[in-house]
């Protein structure tokens, strides 16, 4: 057949070499939480140029499979999604590290994606065309659905503290709301701030969230920031084995992956999500996701490299962009006078079949790639001492925040978020479901808006948000998700009924604090706070269009609903639980000095420029990390090393990726 | 304080002879272009036509960023802060530049940018998917008034040219239909393939890139498109609509006049390459000639035009 001969034209040594070193450059992009696959793709479109199309072509494809697969290290290590996409590889893969097996979760990430990966692509090489119509079959209405599928994933994530879920949710699509709306056009809760006029940015929320309380909990004890592993490595074979014993997981959130890439509107971070929630549903022991379940991992990596060839189906097929890297693939095409859509598998099917067949090799390279990258980066978060660790972490996290759209403004937002996070999550509101509010929103406002505005210009209202049969299987899946929580619990308690005691989970790094039995002052405060905002939300949607103003207002009755019944619920519990004041040991105060260095980090980087204002702070967390007091010499070491650390990535933003970088009174 | 150092800073550097021969070098380093809106777009896609013939007229690289953010004024409200050395260029857009202000806090003010040339714009266009009932204009104007409401447009965006464009229609047609707006090009012609709406307001860019799909049926430039002579335009129709998004490089207010001239000349030479003539004209781009000595009266017509507009969109009283 002509399509294998294509793989001989794929095989030649620069495509080999172009796939390599494009897995190699995006692996370790993704891996740096903040800069993404769209950099890397947009910075090297122009030396593609250059090249045979379908050269061009695999480099750009491999960059862009290889950082969506990077994302797992940091997601894994620490807690921090690369990528948006590996969002629901943290509930797991952090938790696995944190008890040891961080090795173990890093090999199951790596099998996963290149499974994952190699569905995706496959699919794209034999069935792209059929599979372009699922695109077009997904009105407003499924994105609204699809939306509120990934929002009924809260239930489960935060079971035994489902109303702090629901808050922190309604939390999250009040953020999404930030900015100038899509629909309507209005100017929303800016606050008069130039700033918030994009809105918040989805990755530099991630980072604050997730990260920050990361850095902030690593300086507050002596205790290493991994549990190190017992037997060393990445027991890539044991991965293998439970990855082989977790087939039917890893092939259904691949399938999952690659039907969600190919929706131009949904994306990695969704298909993750989706997968993950199916991969809890149908466990034996959903109790144990969140706490390390391996299965959590292989879900979302199967599933997030799956949407890399799932994309390319509308990309090459429709001329319709799946995801932001395949829209500057897609104008580098054209640029090389190709030109896209349904005729493209025809008249330039050697181009396309030989990438197609280049994406598969450079999704393989990934497993060695992989391997190795994962290997040392594992074994150096372990063994770096926590006065480096922590300083390079929160380095990472304000070059990601900041070179997103070159702009400080999102690192400060990115700090001031992270810290925020860290006070709520101490009270039981967790990051999750603000993410999940914070991606999740736009999706369903666009959707719901525009559902109701076809649906009211041809009365049929109902019919379009109830009756389409892809959304019914959508609801459906919903509200399956939404029920299962309660259903297990019920069983469970049937099963205590009957006089079966359940095998305790292992339940290390779980972060999911119980109910609390007695009334909760600080809970209660922040319920009215929330009621407050919520108030204030609804009075601030009263000038706005009437498009603009309908799920402010709605989220706006949810957030008080919810605040509401958190009261009721602690009114009804008995007074005068002990009531905690906040407790100034040592830990609080090294907490402190690192939320105060990060502020002045990001405050002071605009006045007195960039890499001064790295320097000093990299040097005063050290301090603030130090547990160890080694001798002089050692502190020389460190400090040296962390001024290199600094330069470097100043000189790699500045003169590789060309970021415009604040320069103020000195650089 | 700061900005007042460097302006001096700027005019003492102009004042020299050393920057004054810089111009005849210029550009001596390689340039950053910043798109204010995400990747694959058209204002994406006609930059990076651009770029692959930059280094050929100006013997320099020119390298592409995004800044999207707010539709554009994410970027165009930070334009005036960045170095005026000529080396960093925005793309710049209308209607865009004159309705964000006009809506609100949009950061910035149409005054306050500097656009040296508008090169381009993508006229708006009424597309149907090729199974549509609606062969020509005429059915579908038809049929609108036989079911007042009924009828849905996608579109990109609010107080968008497709917007603006679909209320113009309404009125010129003296009909009722119902604007949908999508995040941006690509899902609203998602939603039109997949008959999510009755047709689309989009650009005629879109008729390009999807090839028999679609069925475009009148277009809103002067003459009909090289790429589309079966098109009839709005005009032969009856229909007073032409406009559609225009496209230019603007510069930061610090910028030198002489620089602001030369970085014109090199968008208007690339303009003249028969190379990205082809390109455009083939992916439905129509090409224009507003240098930077036509672009106060052209700005100021804009302004005129898009206020009226305003009006009908109930963005302004």
């Amino acid at each position: 057949m002509d399509i294998i001969g294509y793989l001989v034209d794929a095989l030649t040594p620069l495509n080999l070499v172009l796939a390599l070193a494009g897995v190699v450059l995006g692996t370790i992009i993704g891996a740096l939480p903040g800069l993404s696959a769209t950099m890397a793709v947009a910075v090297l479109v122009p030396f593609t140029f250059t090249m045979d199309p379908a050269a061009g072509l695999i480099a750009l494809g491999a960059i862009y499979t290889g950082a969506i697969y990077g994302g797992a290290f940091a997601a894994i290590l620490v807690n921090t999604p690369g990528t948006p996409s590996a969002i629901a590889t943290t509930f797991d893969g952090f938790p696995m590290a944190k008890r040891g097996d961080g090795g173990l979760a890093i090999s199951l990430a790596t099998i996963s994606s290149v499974v994952g990966g190699i569905v995706g692509a496959v699919a794209l090489l034999v069935l792209a065309p059929p599979l372009a119509k699922v695109a077009l079959a997904f009105g407003p209405t499924e994105y609204f659905w699809l939306a509120m599928f990934g929002l009924t994933l809260i239930a489960a994530l935060s079971v035994g503290n489902t109303v702090k879920g629901l808050i922190g949710a309604c939390l999250g699509l009040v953020l999404s709301m930030i900015g100038v709306a899509v629909v309507g056009g209005d100017v929303r809760y800016t606050m008069g701030m130039q700033r918030f006029l994009a809105g918040i940015d989805l990755t530099s929320a991630i980072i604050g969230l997730y990260c920050v309380p990361v850095i902030l909990d690593l300086v507050a004890n002596a205790d290493p920031h991994l549990k190190p592993s017992e037997t060393g490595g990445l027991r890539f074979r044991e991965g293998t084995r439970i990855a082989l014993k977790r087939k039917f997981n890893v092939i259904r959130s691949s399938v999952i992956g690659t039907i969600i890439g190919v929706l131009p509107g949904a994306g990695g971070s969704i298909a993750g999500l989706v997968s993950y929630s199916e991969a809890r549903r149908t466990s034996e022991n959903p109790e144990s996701f969140g706490k390390g379940n391996p299965d959590g991992v292989i879900a979302t990596e199967s599933a997030n490299n799956a949407t890399v060839g799932g994309g390319f189906i509308p990309t090459l097929v429709l001329g319709i962009p799946g995801t932001p890297p395949d829209a500057i693939i897609l104008g580098a095409l054209l640029v090389q006078g190709i030109k896209i859509g349904p005729t493209l598998f025809t008249t330039d099917g050697n181009i396309v079949y030989t990438f197609i067949w280049g994406l598969l090799i450079a999704t393989l390279l990934m497993l060695p790639v992989g391997l190795l990258i994962g290997r040392y980066a594992y074994s150096t978060i372990v063994k770096v001492p926590k006065a480096v660790l922590a300083p390079t972490v929160a380095l990472l996290t304000i070059i990601g925040s900041f070179a997103i759209h070159s702009n400080v403004d999102d690192a400060q937002l990115m700090v001031g978020l992270g810290i925020l996070s860290w006070i709520l999550n101490r009270y039981g509101f967790q990051p999750s479901p603000i993410v999940l509010g914070l991606v999740l929103g736009s999706i369903a406002e666009q959707g719901f808006v525009q559902t109701y505005l076809i649906g009211n210009a041809s009365g049929r209202m109902t019919e379009m948000f109830f009756m389409r049969p892809i959304s019914i299987g959508i609801i459906c899946a919903a509200l399956l998700t939404l029920g299962f929580p309660f259903w297990a619990d019920w069983k469970a308690k049937r099963r205590r009924q009957l006089g079966q005691i359940a095998e305790p989970i292992a339940d290390d790094g779980t972060e999911i604090t119980p109910e609390h039995k007695q009334r909760d002052l600080p809970e209660i405060g922040f319920a009215i706070l929330f009621i407050i905002l919520g108030i204030g939300i609804y009075l601030g949607a009263s000038g706005m269009s009437a498009l603009g103003s309908v799920f402010p207002k709605t989220i706006a009755a949810v957030l008080i609903a919810f605040s509401a019944l958190l009261i009721a619920m602690n009114l009804r519990r008995p007074a005068g639980g002990s009531f905690k004041l906040a407790n100034l040991n040592a830990g609080a105060m090294r907490r402190i000095s690192l939320g105060v260095v990060l502020l002045a980090w990001v405050f002071l980087m605009p006045v007195i420029g960039f890499l001064v204002t790295s320097m000093i702070a990299f040097v005063a967390i050290m301090i603030v990390a130090d547990y160890d007091r080694p001798p002089a010499k050692t502190w020389a070491i460190w400090i040296v090393s962390g001024l290199l650390i600094c330069t470097g990535f100043w000189w790699l933003m500045a003169n590789v990726l060309l970021l415009r970088m604040p320069a103020g009174l000195l650089i | 304080m700061k900005r007042t150092l460097a302006v001096i800073f700027a005019g003492l550097l102009s004042a020299t002879p050393l920057a004054a021969q810089s111009v005849d070098d210029f550009p001596s380093k390689p340039m950053t272009y910043i798109i204010p809106f995400n990747a694959g777009g058209e204002s994406d896609i006609s930059a990076r036509f651009q770029q692959a013939e930059w280094e050929a007229v100006t013997g320099q690289q020119v390298v592409i960023q995004y800044q999207p953010g707010a539709g554009g004024a994410q970027a165009w409200s930070q334009l005036n802060s960045l170095p005026g050395d000529g080396y960093t260029i925005m793309g710049i857009n209308m209607p865009h530049t004159v309705l964000q202000p006009l809506a609100g806090s949009a950061g910035y003010k149409t005054e306050d940018l500097t656009p040296v040339n508008y090169f381009h714009y993508t006229p708006n266009a009424i597309f149907v998917t090729k199974d549509s009932e609606f062969k020509t204009l005429a059915d579908l104007v038809d049929y609108a008034k036989a079911n007042p409401g009924l009828v849905t447009f996608a579109g990109s965006g609010s107080n968008s040219a497709n917007n603006l464009a679909a209320v113009q229609f309404n009125e010129l047609a003296d009909i009722n239909t119902t604007y949908v707006p999508f995040s941006g090009t690509g899902p609203s012609i998602t939603a039109i393939l997949g008959g999510q709406t009755t047709a689309g307001f989009n650009y005629a860019t879109s008729g390009v890139s999807q090839g028999d799909a679609m069925r475009m049926l009148a277009v809103a430039s002067d003459e009909r498109l090289p790429a589309f002579p079966d098109v009839p335009t709005f005009k032969e129709l009856g229909y007073d609509i032409v406009g559609g998004a225009y496209r230019g490089v603007a510069v930061p207010s610090l910028t030198p006049e002489p620089i602001r001239q030369k970085i014109s000349d090199i968008v208007t030479e690339i303009n003249h390459r028969p190379d990205f003539i082809e390109k455009m004209e083939s992916a439905g781009f129509v090409l224009t000639d507003i240098g930077y000595d036509k672009m106060d009266d052209f700005v100021a017509a804009r302004i005129k035009e898009y206020t009226a507009g305003a009006k009908a969109l109930g963005i302004i009283k």
